[in-house]
This record gives structure tokens, sequence and C-alpha cells, in this order.
């Protein structure tokens, strides 16, 4: 435990302004991977444990394709369109077999996948640490805010997060397609009674969730390493986050993930040892006042 | 024996239970009946703790149980079978009263002996042969027929020796022949084991047949008690809940 | 219904364990000895969960914390205390019950998705902690440097063929124990809150303190694999905690099956075969396993011993002309309805 430096960056305000953005990326890329893992508890009350390694595949199809046409934009697309596609194949193929067994059995699924996509990630990458390097486009002077240092990638990352979140609560809550998806979230029998394809959200479902994973992965390629099994920390992250901000909620996710982001950013000046620690001591803090999440709803 | 003081509950701001009051003489049959919604199954959910009441006091021989967790309450005499069946799939028929009979006892967190406790055997044997169950002991629970995991759900409840016993709808999802029988099971169980019994029904022949006195719910209120006659003839039990046609036919 | 019978079990152990005992005279092979070795813990490992997914119907995707702790804690007591073998196994044994009682009792409340994923939360906070703080656990190298072996009681652990004979005994001896447990009272007690814990509550049973002694006594068992472990590698590693021990050991009982009581050892057994087959076939451990585990999961769907006892009730029932019994596994109980109508 690192009191003293803890207690000497937040008396400093470029300390506060670098942890901070250092914090709210933790949270925002968290936030595209745990929006994912809520929305598909919310609909289909399964934990896809596999989702981290959907993040895991976008960062890598980001590598490749990012190396062959040197164009991050089209990286980023290409990672989002091909992760989602995978996550529907998943669906359709695998998880849709378990859908009401055990939980192990669904995790045990899960597993399989993991191992499989792990390997696999070895065997067409390498097993060494790869890193993709900030693309040129990033490639400027950082802003500085009071004395704090923060990189534009960071600024571009955190907005189209950001707007990202606001558009995902809107089609949650206004559209007709999210209606039907929550209404599936509560009484998928009543819905398939009214002639909506029950089938088709799920489906549809995890094709967003794996959408936003594969983004989430080309978003952090610049800024992580990569490397085969990078995905399992950030599933059980979300866990954390879907607990802490209640399981199907869009606004819950976005505030238990940038709740994780600040206390990592500010937990490794503070206990360097116990920054995951700090975590689950939170969510352990909210199961106990209030377990169905901050935003969620009582069952 | 069991006497229900002001008790109220809501859920969310909506009343689901407003102020009910009701006795239950020692040894008395008592049916609580009432249309959809009534608030039969939430009252029987707050007498046995399942619900925790906003107000009132729930006396079980004076004692306020009213507040007091589901295991506690169960301890002290109160028994209940459910409107769908509740028992333990996987057991078999002997296995479920056995290992009741030692939860009865207090005996089920026993590492020491193996299961069955020789003593236990008795009590399990006298409840099946009581509820005619005994032929089907051997028998996993999960196939028996709808109306055995009834009996079955009634035989547990039965097990711990219940000073009153709460029946939720005990002849649910059964045809009209062995509707009859099943009631008939109950009435001679009340008559020779002597407790208090109060059965939600919604069979209302069946409830003027056997029930000795008669509680209406309405909207989570008391809309009448008394009689079977008296509930007949009672105007407001007539028209918010049996309807003219009843009163027509049996006039 | 045959009530079993503890001394039958006792003769049952003993003669295991003379036939472990005259093994190596009969085959004498390193690779069969230290095949027992492993199997003696994963197999308490694997059993111990069972007593919690398969009798207590609680489904812990974490129990491999209680792996890591136990062979940690084992293995740094011989080091840095000195102790005896049977000193640190009891030291061992009391800090997982401790830990067991702080996890379970903030976990065996909760749902089953979240008792399955805060269980897990909680071994990875322990793995984290084995990687951080390196000065005494090693960090991500491992506790290396040895286990001392010193001789107790004439036992000589750095003899192979004591060592072997050892945990095999574990073996024996910890199967007997939780064999008994699950026949005992409490045993069934644990199945009628597996089957319908609503149920068990209006019989009068504080079902999370039964659920609290079924985490608290699986913990404790699983820290004795970990141990058994920790003796043979002569350390510990971060592995040992991470969250794959707990899907191997999840796997292993669904393989073996979940319904009989030494359906986690048959799924211990194949499980360790099948690793060690295609360790040697492949260096592509993960895709291989992967793909077996789809298989199964999404094929055979349950396990071999679940297959054979059906197999032989069916035998049973269709001699006697009764109607077909031919599911083990318990449906999910019906939920009772508490709030309102």
């Amino acid at each position: 435990m690192d009191l003293p430096a803890l207690g000497n960056c937040v008396t400093s305000l470029s300390c506060i302004i670098t942890q901070s953005t250092s914090g709210l990326i933790i949270g925002m890329l968290l936030f595209l991977v745990a929006a994912g893992v809520s929305l598909i508890f919310g609909v289909l009350k399964v934990v896809n444990f596999a989702h981290g390694s959907f993040y895991m595949l976008g960062a890598y199809l980001t590598l490749t394709v990012y190396g062959v046409t040197g164009s991050f934009l089209l990286a980023v697309v290409a990672a989002a369109i091909g992760v989602g596609l995978f996550g529907l194949l998943f669906e359709r193929l695998i998880i849709s077999r378990v859908y009401g067994s055990q939980v192990l059995m669904q995790l045990l699924v899960c597993y399989g996948v993991i191992l499989i996509l792990d390997d696999l990630v070895k065997i067409i990458w390498g097993a060494e640490f790869r890193s993709l390097g900030m693309p040129d486009v990033f490639l400027k002077p950082p802003f500085l805010f009071g004395g704090g240092v923060v990189p534009v990638y960071y600024l571009f990352l955190i907005v189209l997060t950001l707007i990202i979140a606001v558009l995902l609560g809107l089609a949650i809550t206004k559209t007709r397609l999210g209606k039907i998806v929550r209404a599936v979230a509560v009484n998928p029998g009543m819905v398939s009674a009214l002639g909506i394809n029950t089938g088709l959200v799920y489906a549809g479902v995890f094709l967003l969730g794996g959408m936003l994973a594969g983004l989430a992965g080309a978003l952090a390629a610049p800024v992580r390493s990569i490397v085969s099994g990078m995905g399992l920390s950030v599933v059980v992250e979300s866990f954390i986050v879907t607990v802490i901000g209640g399981m199907g909620s869009v606004a819950g996710a976005l505030v238990g993930s940038l709740l994780i982001g600040l206390v990592r950013s500010f937990g490794t000046i503070g206990f360097p040892l116990f920054t995951e620690g700090l975590m689950f001591l939170l969510m352990a803090v909210v199961l106990v006042l209030k377990p169905s999440g901050l935003f969620g709803r009582e069952t | 024996m069991l006497k229900i003081e002001h008790l109220s509950k809501s859920f969310g701001g909506v009343a689901a239970m407003s102020d009910v009051s009701l006795d239950f003489p020692a040894g008395s049959l008592t049916a609580v009946i009432g249309p959809n919604g009534a608030g039969k199954t939430t009252f029987f959910n707050l007498i046995t703790g399942a619900l925790k009441p906003d107000k009132g006091n729930i006396l079980l021989e004076g004692e306020n149980i009213a507040g007091l967790s589901t295991p506690d309450i169960v301890r002290r005499g109160i028994g209940r079978a459910f409107q769908i069946a509740s028992i333990f799939p996987s057991l078999t028929v002997r296995e479920s009263m056995l290992a009741a009979v030692n939860a009865h006892r207090g005996q089920h967190a026993g590492l020491g002996g193996r299961f069955p406790i020789a003593a236990a055997e008795d009590r399990a044997q006298a409840v099946m042969e009581m509820v005619g169950l005994s032929a089907k002991a051997d028998m996993v629970s999960r196939y028996l027929s709808h109306g055995d995991h009834k009996l079955l759900d009634i035989a547990l409840a039965l097990v711990l020796e219940p000073r009153v016993l709460l029946l939720d709808e005990p002849t649910a999802g059964m045809g009209p022949e062995e509707r009859w029988q099943r009631i008939d099971t109950v009435h001679r169980l009340w008559e020779r084991e002597k407790m208090t019994l109060v059965f939600i029904e919604r069979d209302m022949d069946i409830v003027f047949k056997i029930a000795q006195s008669i509680r209406v719910l309405s909207y989570g209120k008391v809309l009448a008690q008394g009689t079977p006659d008296e509930i007949r003839r009672h105007p407001a039990v007539i028209e918010a809940y049996l309807g003219t046609e009843y009163v027509a036919g049996h006039a | 219904m045959m009530k079993s019978s503890f001394l039958r079990d006792c003769l049952i152990a003993l003669a295991a364990f003379a036939i472990l005992a005259v093994l190596p005279f009969v085959y004498p092979s390193r690779g069969m000895s230290d095949f027992v070795i492993r199997l003696a813990a994963f197999g308490i490992f694997a059993t111990s969960l069972n007593l919690l997914v398969g009798y207590a119907g609680l489904e812990s995707f974490g129990h491999g914390l209680f792996f890591g702790l136990g062979a940690y804690t084992f293995a740094l007591t011989m080091q840095k205390l000195g102790t005896s073998i049977p000193v640190a196994f009891a030291l061992t044994i009391l800090l997982s019950v401790v830990v067991a009682c702080v996890v379970g009792a903030i976990c065996v409340r909760l749902k089953e998705i979240y008792f399955a994923f805060l269980t897990l939360a909680f071994q990875m906070l322990l793995h984290s902690l084995i990687i951080a703080w390196t000065p005494l656990t090693g960090g991500d190298q491992g506790l290396t440097g040895g286990v001392p072996r010193p001789p107790f009681l004439g036992i000589r652990l750095d003899q192979p063929y004591h060592l072997y004979l050892f945990c095999g005994g574990l073996l024996v001896l910890c199967l007997l124990l939780m064999r008994h447990i699950v026949q005992s009272p409490f045993g069934y007690t644990l199945r009628m809150i597996r089957d319908n814990p609503a149920r068990a509550t209006f019989l009068g049973v504080q079902v999370w303190r039964m659920r609290l002694a079924a985490f608290v006594i699986a913990g404790a068992f699983g820290s004795i694999g970990g141990m058994v472990m920790s003796l043979f590698v002569s350390g510990a590693f971060p592995d040992f905690a991470y969250w794959t021990i707990s899907g191997e050991a999840i796997f292993m009982i669904m393989l073996g099956g979940t319904t009989v009581f030494f359906g986690p050892l048959a799924g211990a057994i194949m499980l360790l075969m099948l690793n060690d087959a295609v360790t040697k076939l492949t260096e592509h451990y993960g895709l291989v396993l992967g793909i077996i585990i789809l298989m199964f999961a999404l094929g055979l769907r349950k396990g071999f011993m679940d297959y054979l006892a059906e197999w032989w009730r069916g035998r049973q029932m269709s001699s006697v002309a009764a109607p077909a019994a031919t599911q083990a596994r318990p449906l999910p109980a019906q939920p009772v309805k508490v709030a309102g109508e």
C-alpha cells in the first residue's frame, strides 16, 4: 500500500487529470464489452463467458487488417463486423444448444470455446505479445489540461465510445427493436406468442454484443499489448461491471465501467498490489447494499 | 389458535393486503375463498413468513409470529402445502418423508450417522399411511402422478405435526372424481389429527360441502366471513364474487 | 431403500488401499505412480466440487480458489515455518475453512449465476494476489526452492513409494469421508435443498446455513487436493489458482457424472488420461481439449457414470416391470411462488 503516493496524486491537478483520462479509457473500453455481456444476460439469461474472446478476436483482426491495408478506420470496421458475425455464428451453432441447461453446462461450453480460440490465435498470430502501434492519424502532440497530459487518441476513444453509449441507450429505450428486446427479456413466451421470432432476437443480441466487443478489441489495439488469453480478465471485469450496474442496464454498464476504470487507474498508485482486490471489494459492497445493482430493478 | 390482526402488505405502493383481521379457532376447518387476485396466496405467504408483513400481528396461540423467518414459523407448528405441488423430484417418497422428519426434529444437519435415522422411520411410515402413499414409497417422486404430487406435498407438511395446516388449493388441476376423493382424504385427516385446517379452494361445491366456516377475501380485504349458510346469503359476496348465476343455480 | 453401511464402505476403502499398496510391486512404473498421485489431487478436488454441484446444487465456478490456497499455504508453511507435515496439513485446512466461511457467507445467498461468478471472482483475486505478492509467493514464476518433506510417524515422503502410498491413502480416506457425508442426514438435507430450496425452508431448514456448511466442507477437501499437488511438484504455481483449474474440475465432474458418487473420480481418471494422450500427440492442447469439451457438451450432455447408472436402473426397473426411470438428474424444481398471486 502506498497511501502517500495516492495523497500526492489527488492533491495535484495534473496527476488527477492524467489518471482520470487513463481510468476513463479503461472504463470506456470495458463498457463496450460489458454492455454486450449485460444485454446478452438481460435477454437470454446466459452469461457469455466467451465474450472476452470476442474482444481478443477484435484486437487480432485489427492487427491483421491494419497491417494489410494501413487504414485504422477500415481495421476497426472490419473488426466490429467480423466479430459481430462470429458472435452470430457462436449463438446459432453453439450456445443456443445449451439454453435452459445448468449454468455450469453453459460455462463449460464457453470454456471449450475459449480454449479453442486462445489456441487458434496462437497458431495464426503466434504466442508472443503483439502490438499495433499508434496509427499515424493520432501521432500528434498531446493535449495539456492543467498540467495533465492527454494523448489525442485517448480523447478520440472517450468521445467515440460516449457517442456509442448514448446511441445504444437510445436504441434500447426508444426504438421498436429496443422495445422488443426488452420485452423478450421480461417475457419471452408472451413475445413469441405475439408473432415475434425470439430466435431472431437472440441472434441479433449476440450480433450486437459481438460487434461491440470487436469494436472494443479494435480500439484497444493501439494502447494494449495483444496476446492470447487477453480476454479473460476483461470478461471477469465485465461481469463485475454488470453486477455493480445491474444486469441488462446500459446506463448501469456505463457507470459500472467508469467506476472500475477509475478504481483501476487510481488504485495502481495507492494499492499497486491490491488493484484487483479493490474491484472485488467494490462489487461486494454493491452486492451487500443493493443486490440488484445500482441501476437494476428489484426482482 | 391462529388470530390475524390488522395485517397489511403492499408491493411498490399497491396494497395486496389491507387491514385484514381474521380468527381461526382451534380445531376448525375453514375455507378461504375469493376471486382471482384477491390475495389468498399472499395471505398464506404472509402467515408463513415467505413475505414480511408491513403491519399487523399474526398470533399463533397468543404468540406473535409476524416478522419471523419461515423456518422459525414452521418450527412453531404451521405446515403448508402449495398450489403447485412443491416436492423433491429426485428423492423417493420415503426419502422425502425421512428427510422431512429429520428437518422437523432438528436432526437434518447431523454428520455422525447414516441416513435414514432409524428413529425417523416410524413417523415417515405413519404419515405415508395417513395419506395413502405407502404403496409408492420407493418411487422417485418425479414419476408420481399429478395427484400424488399434491398428496406428497401435503404429506411433507403433515410430517411437521402442524397445529395449523394451510392447504393452497389441494384439488387444483384434478378431475372431478379425483377432487372429491382428495377432499375426502383431507377431511378425514382433519378429523383424525384434530388440527386447525385452513384451505384455499376455487370449487364452490367443495367449499360449501365441507367447510365449517368461510372467509371471503377480495382485493386484499375481508369481504365477509361466517358459516356456509351465512356466506351463501351474504349480499356483498353474491354481488362481488359468486355472481347471480351461482345464486340462481343453488338457491 | 437400502441403508448404506459405514462398515461396508470402510471395507471397500481398505481393499482399495491394499490394491494401491501392492500395485507398484505388480506393475512397477514411474508413470503409473505419478498418475495415481495426480489422480489423488484431482480426484479429491473434483469430488469435493461435486459435493457442491451434484449434492447441494451450488454451481461454483471458483472452486480452484481452494486448490490454489491449499497448495500455496501448505508449501509456504513447510518452507517458511519448517513445521512437520501433519501440522502444515492442519494449518492449511484451518485457513481454508476460515476463507471458505468468509467467501461462503458472501456467496451462498446469491442466485446461481451470481454465485458462479462471484466464486470465480474470489479465485481471480487469489490468483492476482499470488502474482503480485512476489516476495512471498515467487510471483508468476511460482514458489520454487522445493517443499521440505521431513519424516513423520515413520512415513518418509522423500521416498517415492512412501509419497505414492501417502497420496493414494489420502485419496481413499477423503473419498471415504466425503462418501460418509453425502450418505449422512446432512447429505440428504443437501439433496432436498438442491431439488427445492423453498420447500426445504418450509420444512424448517435454514437453507443458507446448510449451504454454507457444504461450501466450507467442500473448501476444506478442495484444499487437500491442492496440498497433494504441492507435495507432488514440490512447490506451488499460479496455475493452481488460475480459473482453468476450476474449468477442468467442472469438466471432470460433468464428464464422469454428477449424479453418482464416483462420477467425479471417473471423470478425473478420464480427463487425466486424455490430457496425457493429447499432450503427447500435439502441442495444441487447448484446441483439442476445447473441441472435446464441445463435443461432450453439445453431444453427450451427461456424464459417463450417469449413463451407467441409468442403464442399471433401467434394467432393474424393467425386471420388475415398473415404469421406466430414465433420468437421474433432478429437473429444476417447481418454483414456489412466494410473491403475490
